[in-house]
């Protein structure tokens, strides 16, 4: 079953890559996905179609909410960059990610890092993400609000 | 809807020009090498994502690899900039006008 | 309408090559490695917007495939070389 999901996602990329959907073409991408899905060798990992449509929306509103954030704070940044004073106070702070599995960690993580202004120095065994801040008095109330609420929004897409 | 999709293009190549013209102005004026890898990742995200997104509003056959290539860079950008943050840290580059620094409190204390 | 467009391509053309030009300097004049590594992975990303834009001026699809291979290798080649720096060694 992990196999099939594997060689799915696989043959949407392949179809998006070559950009042609004649019957053909569906064929051999399928062959080359096959091929790729064997050589990875996939986790087995459980699969409930049922949970498909909550996830999905999860997903969509996860990326929503991370594209607006990454626009306000890019704005941001670009004040600061623009500003003749250069106001920063960058610092390294600490943010507990709360999250149980590594694939959550990992993608707090990516989410913190996407967001130009704060950047994922480093992740110890706990989960804790030691983040650089452009402006670290202001983010560090701020982040933990945001966390808790991706927190949330990535347990609904990955159980 | 052709002059539609042109004026798109046209706004998103001049902001994303922009973006890319500030990125190098704070890589430049920035102080130290942790609040340079701020800049730089603006670069990645919005000024080529923008030109990317030009791209596909233009030419609606190269939609797929316009799409994938995003997401390449969005998946990809942090991941590199965390490798050299990480990398700078690991070797002991110090941090200018620094206010805190949780991560060097719990090196140093032997676990 | 399609003058304008030819015409703001290539002055964001110009203007990308002359930010190239910018970071090149930056990695001649370093202050440490770090500084150099930061900015040859911003020539790679800058040479993609460049890629994408000769795509675009030209209208040709070949461009944007030489821009993801320069993606898909930068990022791999970036992360070996901040790797090496941290660890002193490759593998």
């Amino acid at each position: 079953m992990h196999y099939i999901r594997t060689i799915v996602i696989l043959l949407i990329i392949y179809l998006a890559l070559t950009g042609n959907l004649q019957l053909s073409n569906i064929v051999l991408g399928t062959l080359v996905s096959t091929v790729a899905a064997l050589l990875l060798r996939p986790q087995p990992g459980p699969t409930d179609l049922r949970r498909l449509p909550a996830a999905g929306w999860a997903l969509i509103r996860y990326t929503a909410i991370l594209a607006v954030d990454v626009v306000k704070s890019g704005i941001g940044v670009a004040r600061i960059v623009l500003d003749p004073a250069l106001p920063i106070q960058p610092g390294i702070i600490a943010i507990d990610s709360g999250c149980d599995s590594e694939l959550g960690t990992a993608l707090s993580a990516h989410a913190l890092s996407v967001t130009p202004g704060e950047l994922v120095i480093g992740i110890d065994k706990a989960g804790t993400l030691y983040t650089h801040c452009l402006d670290a008095t202001h983010s560090a109330e701020y982040v933990a609000d945001a966390q808790a609420m991706r927190r949330d929004l990535l347990s609904k897409i990955f159980p | 809807m052709h002059t539609f999709l042109e004026f798109i293009a046209i706004l998103a190549v001049i902001i994303g020009t922009a973006f890319s013209v500030l990125g190098v102005l704070g890589f430049i004026r920035m102080p130290d090498v942790y609040t340079r890898l701020h800049a730089t990742g603006k670069v990645s995200i919005f000024g080529v994502v923008l030109l990317l997104l030009a791209t596909v509003a233009l030419t609606p056959l190269e939609f797929g690899k316009g799409l994938v290539l995003i997401v390449l860079l969005v998946v990809g950008g942090p991941v590199t900039s965390h490798a050299i943050g990480s990398a700078a840290h690991r070797i002991g580059i110090p941090m200018k006008r620094a206010i805190r620094d949780d991560l060097a409190a719990i090196e140093q204390t032997p676990p | 309408m399609s003058d304008i467009l030819a015409l703001v391509l290539n002055i964001a053309l110009a203007i990308h090559i002359a930010l190239i030009a910018v970071c090149v300097w930056r990695v001649w004049r370093g202050e440490n490695v770090i500084d150099r590594l930061i900015g040859a992975d911003l020539v790679g990303t800058l040479m993609l917007a460049v890629l994408v834009l000769i795509a675009l001026i030209w209208l040709n699809a070949a461009y944007i495939d030489v821009a993801l291979g320069l993606a898909a290798l930068g990022f791999v080649g970036t992360i070996a070389l901040a790797k090496y720096i941290a660890d002193q060694q490759m593998f």
